[in-house]
């Protein structure tokens, strides 16, 4: 037998050692007259150390603190930043003009900095998503102003500075081997502590060029599964929680549950290179079989409307300048056609919207297999074609802002994450005359010509448009509800 | 770009001196650095490991409660030398069938949200070390209880024992006496739920989000982020070689002078137990179910019905698409029970076969355990690609783990009994031995044990689900059906709570029907024992 002081002194010896077992911060809601801190969970936690070129851009956007020299407005057009005003010179170069706003760091907002920051843009590796097939160069001009100058002529080249991945740091962020963005950004809030891929600690930066935020601070968790998020905030652990999966919605108190339509855009990708879906009249045959307002009523409860094309009703513009899609093929009957759709199960209503599709299909007259993965292991397979269809949920303005882009990318012939396989001269005439357009009006309506010819040739069927619901607290207010899922807190966020 | 990616990473070396360079510098307590986040792997891995530890030993101790309640009841009749009316048994294979996940969910809802008794998730302090450590605990300890349980009534049946309650030695005394005499067969199991709580509690981490080790490894495995996975599964395998270590010794403490003098008995049950209606109950109600599911179409979608109530139209309601429970239970009744069985039987050929052989098998039970079988699913679809029927052997390479050592601490046992020595000295050579004696002794209870960890192969199958691997929607298997309602589970309750109660009813089967289950006699022949398979022993695991 060992004596009981023994013991107590093992017990006071092994204190200190559990402590360190147990996550930090869990309690730190220190409110002080300068404003509360808020509590956020978010859905997706860092996955490259909060590097600004890569999936965590989005993250320090929506938590303010990053910006770039232009953003979205609600309209999708390109709105000042950090840049004041600017002017296109002429085909490649593009004038910024920067207003006076200072670093994290203390740093001053000078030109020189700025293009170093787009420089050091350019050379990640791998290249931002913002940035992928273009080439630029932005050197200082004058006190305030910076050149940037594009390779070929780009006519959107202010919507894709808009986004999360061209974010502007100090010098100081780019002097160690990763970009850190600790303390060099000029949000309104800066990052002052990250534990892990657990939590993270922001404080007001005082001197925003924007005003002061009202919140004193943030404190950020990375909480991956959806229920657990919701009980969060149903046990009063956090003020807001993002991206509530439409099966823990009606668990939320309806004074706590906001909708937001979002650019999200749930497809039905159809093979057009090899397989059952080569054939356009099967494809005809599936756009007809499938019903996306089932979809949206009882899979999304709701909380998504029926699909209208590439582009929802959230990009405000694209509603009155729809073409009806011509020259569509005429269906044919599938007659027992066997087809496999792929989908993934990250976004946990896809697996269900793929088994109401499959029924769908079925009662058309195709045999259908389902083929569910994680999104990882599921990519590359689709990519190389190896399924007949694909159901996927696609951001359509996230990577630029700019409506060209995604259709280049995902629907002509040299595009990187073309799912469907597509690859039709008509198309890629419309989305080349789309690309050449700078005025913003007309290039949304090429936009839209060209989201015709897509819809004609029938290799994506648009099921729903998204919207996510956010989890605020009753005593939150002034959150932003981007439909562009780039911002979520503000300056005038507070609670 | 991949170059790039190459170039910075230094993949260009080649994988020899790559790992050369890692073992190197993990000498140092260097592991690298992280290919996705950059970050430095060894603080990350060692925080996570700390966490999954303490998440274990609180689990741990829960165990130890709910294995002392499932053996109260014996050790009070054994206490009181009443044993003979002993029964029962199916509440404990019941909760052991309990898949984590779902005991998880419930907790954290009713306890943690609605009744607010205690935190719902976050990882920040004692408190909130209950709900996860319940979840965890609760059918770890069922399955350890019921092991305990089965073997008492064995060692109050000693004569030691006898002679002390004929000497008037307090029966709590006798108790403690006989615990002390069957743990060491339970040992090499418990050292196995060591090294299963810390690396496997994948789902209870992440519904509770707590930074551990489990998610760690897996998150790093899916997104192919080759320094944490190599750090995070060497620490596993650490682990389970110090347990390994440690749970030998312990059981020597206990039981070693009779182990080595070859003075233990054989825990014979004072008598075997009657035949039970409890088995033909259960077996009744699961075949009702099956047979009205059949009769039910498991695929027919109604999305305008879905998550409704049960009622007569739909006895078990409907589950998030509008489908008929009843229906799907029924239907996937067989495919979920046929390749369980399979794997089951496969497992239990393999870890009888390894457990014969502990040195070759003892280092390898301790490696293959400290691998989950989410992992083993990832990398057999590594090797053999990811089809329809990698899942299965990815869960055989590790069922047979704890049937093996199982098999290993019943031999290590069976070997120092008198009656093994008496046989010795009328001049048995090894393969009589082997065949009449260790292997009739043996089989039975590694048989049975086999039976109890049923429902967890089933359920092991559906968590490679989500790689691609096995059973896809809509196909209703009972794993699945479970995994694709979890998150309706307190909206429609009834969607999660009737394939829950079809795998604890078939847990109980299992179990009570093992009881009654007379395995036919080695060979005709067969000296003395009169029921050699009714004979459990010490390790011995219902």
């Amino acid at each position: 037998m060992r004596s009981p002081r023994r013991r107590v002194v093992a017990g006071l010896l092994l204190a200190p050692v559990l402590t360190g077992c147990f996550a930090s911060g869990g309690d730190t809601d220190v409110d002080s007259a300068e404003g509360s801190r808020l509590r956020v969970a978010l859905a997706f936690p860092p996955a490259e150390n909060f590097s600004p070129y890569g999936a965590d851009a989005t993250l320090l956007s929506r938590l303010g603190v990053t910006e770039g020299l232009t953003k979205l407005d609600a309209n999708g057009a390109a709105a000042p930043a950090l840049a004041e005003s600017w002017t296109r010179e002429n085909d490649r170069n593009w004038l910024f003009t920067l207003r006076e706003a200072t670093f994290q760091d203390g740093t001053e907002v000078t030109p020189a900095t700025v293009a170093a920051a787009l420089t050091h843009a350019t050379e990640a590796e791998p290249v931002t998503a913002a940035l992928s097939g273009v080439t630029l160069t932005a050197k200082k001009s004058g006190d305030r102003q910076v050149r940037v100058t594009t390779e070929d002529p780009d006519p959107a080249l202010p919507l894709r500075l808009t986004s999360p991945g061209l974010a502007i740091l100090s010098a100081k962020a780019y002097a160690a081997e990763r970009v850190n963005p600790v303390g060099t950004a000029t949000g309104p809030f800066e990052v002052t502590k990250v534990t892990g891929t657990t939590a993270a600690t922001l404080d007001r930066f005082d001197e925003y060029w924007g005003g002061r935020a009202q919140a004193s601070g943030v404190d950020a968790r990375f909480i991956a599964d959806g229920t657990a998020r919701t009980n969060a905030l149903r046990t009063d652990q956090v003020d807001l929680a993002e991206a509530v999966p439409v099966s823990q919605a009606s668990t939320l108190d309806k004074g706590t549950r906001h909708e937001t339509a979002t650019t999200r855009t749930t497809s039905l990708l159809l093979n057009t290179k090899s397989g059952a879906f080569k054939d356009p009249k099967l494809r005809a045959a599936a756009r007809e079989a499938v019903d996306g307002s089932v979809l949206a009523k009882d899979v999304y409860e709701g909380y998504a409307d029926a699909g209208a094309g590439i582009f929802g009703p959230a990009v405000t513009w694209a509603a009155d300048k729809r073409l009806e899609p011509s020259g569509r093929a005429k269906a044919t009957d599938p007659d027992g056609t066997s087809v496999t759709i792929a989908t993934y199960d990250n976004r946990p209503e896809l697996p269900e919207v793929a088994q109401v599709l499959q029924q769908q299909l079925q009662k058309a007259g195709f045999k259908v297999k389902l083929e569910v993965r994680e999104y990882s292991r599921l990519e590359s397979d689709a990519l190389a074609g190896e399924f007949d269809a694909f159901v996927g949920a696609r951001n359509s303005l996230l990577d630029t802002g700019d409506p060209v882009s995604i259709l280049a990318s995902d629907f002509s012939c040299a595009g990187s994450y073309n799912l469907a396989l597509l690859c039709d001269k008509k198309v890629d005439r419309a989305v080349a005359a789309a690309e050449k357009e700078s005025d913003t009006a007309k290039r949304q309506q090429a936009a839209m010509n060209a989201e015709a010819a897509i819809l004609a040739t029938d290799a994506t069927v648009p099921l729903v448009h998204q919207q996510i619901i956010t989890g605020v607290a009753t005593s939150v207010r002034g959150v932003t509800y981007d439909p562009y899922e780039r911002t979520l807190i503000g300056t005038g966020t507070r609670r | 770009m991949l170059a790039a990616v190459r170039d910075e990473l230094g993949l260009d070396a080649g994988p020899s001196k790559l790992l050369g360079e890692w073992l190197g510098g993990l000498a140092r307590g260097d592991a690298g650095r992280s290919w996705i986040s950059g970050g430095e792997v060894t603080p990350s891995v060692v925080q996570a490991l700390g966490v999954s530890l303490l998440l274990m030993a609180a689990a741990l101790v829960v165990a130890a409660v709910t294995a002392a309640a499932v053996c109260a009841r014996t050790l009070w009749l054994g206490a009181h030398r009443r044993l003979g009316d002993r029964s029962g048994g199916s509440v404990a294979a019941m909760t052991a069938a309990l898949p984590e996940f779902l005991t998880a969910s419930v907790l954290a809802t009713a306890v943690g949200v609605h009744l607010g008794w205690l935190p719902a998730l976050g990882w920040y302090g004692p408190r909130w070390m209950v709900l996860p450590a319940l979840a965890l605990g609760l059918p770890a300890g069922a399955l350890l209880g019921r092991m305990l349980d089965d073997l008492l009534p064995g060692a109050f049946a000693e004569p030691w024992a006898l002679a002390a309650a004929a000497r008037g030695i307090p029966g709590r005394v006798i108790a403690r006496q006989t615990v002390r005499r069957c743990i060491p067969g339970l040992l090499p199991n418990t050292g196995l739920f060591v090294v299963g709580l810390t690396g496997g509690a994948v789902t209870v981490e992440q519904i509770f989000d707590i930074p551990g080790l489990g998610r760690t490894t897996l998150q790093a495995a899916i997104a192919q982020d080759l320094p944490v996975l190599q750090a995070g599964t060497l620490a596993l395998v650490l682990l389970a070689a110090v347990a390994g270590a440690l749970a030998r010794p312990a059981a020597r403490l206990l039981i070693g002078p009779a182990l080595r003098d070859g003075a233990l008995h054989s825990l014979h049950r004072p008598k075997p137990p009657a035949p039970r209606r409890t088995p033909l109950l259960h077996g009744t109600l699961l075949l009702a179910v099956v047979v009205l599911g059949l009769a039910r179409d498991p695929l027919a979608l109604d999305t305008g019905a879905r998550l409704q109530p049960p009622s007569w139209a739909h006895p078990l309601g409907t589950d998030a698409l509008g489908r008929d429970l009843l229906a799907r239970i029924g239907h996937g009744a067989f495919t979920t029970l046929a390749l369980a069985v399979a794997i089951s039987a496969a497992a239990l050929l393999t870890g009888l076969l390894l457990g014969l052989l502990p040195r070759l098998s003892g280092p390898l039970v301790d490696t293959v355990n400290a691998v989950p079988a989410v992992l083993a699913g990832l990398l057999v679809a590594g090797v053999a690609g990811s089809g329809a029927a990698t899942p299965a052997p990815a869960v055989a390479a590790v069922a047979w783990v704890p049937l093996a050592a199982h098999t290993t601490a019943l031999l290590e046992q069976e070997r120092a009994t008198t009656h093994i020595t008496a046989t010795k000295g009328l001049g048995a050579g090894h393969a009589h031995l082997l065949r009449h004696e260790l292997l009739p002794a043996v089989l039975p209870p590694v048989a049975r044990h086999a039976l109890l960890r049923l429902p967890a192969v089933a359920l092991a199958l559906t968590s490679l689900g989500f790689l691609g691997l096995g059973s896809r929607p809509p196909a209703p298997e009972w794993g699945l059906l479970l995994a694709e309602n979890q998150p309706y589970a307190e909206r429609a309750p009834w969607a999660v709570l009737a394939p829950a109660a079809a795998l604890a009813l078939l847990g109980a089967l299992a179990v009570t029907a093992a009881d009654g289950v007379r395995l036919p006699r080695p060979f005709a022949g067969a000296p003395r024992r009169p029921k050699p398979a009714v004979a459990p022993l010490v390790g011995e695991t219902g």
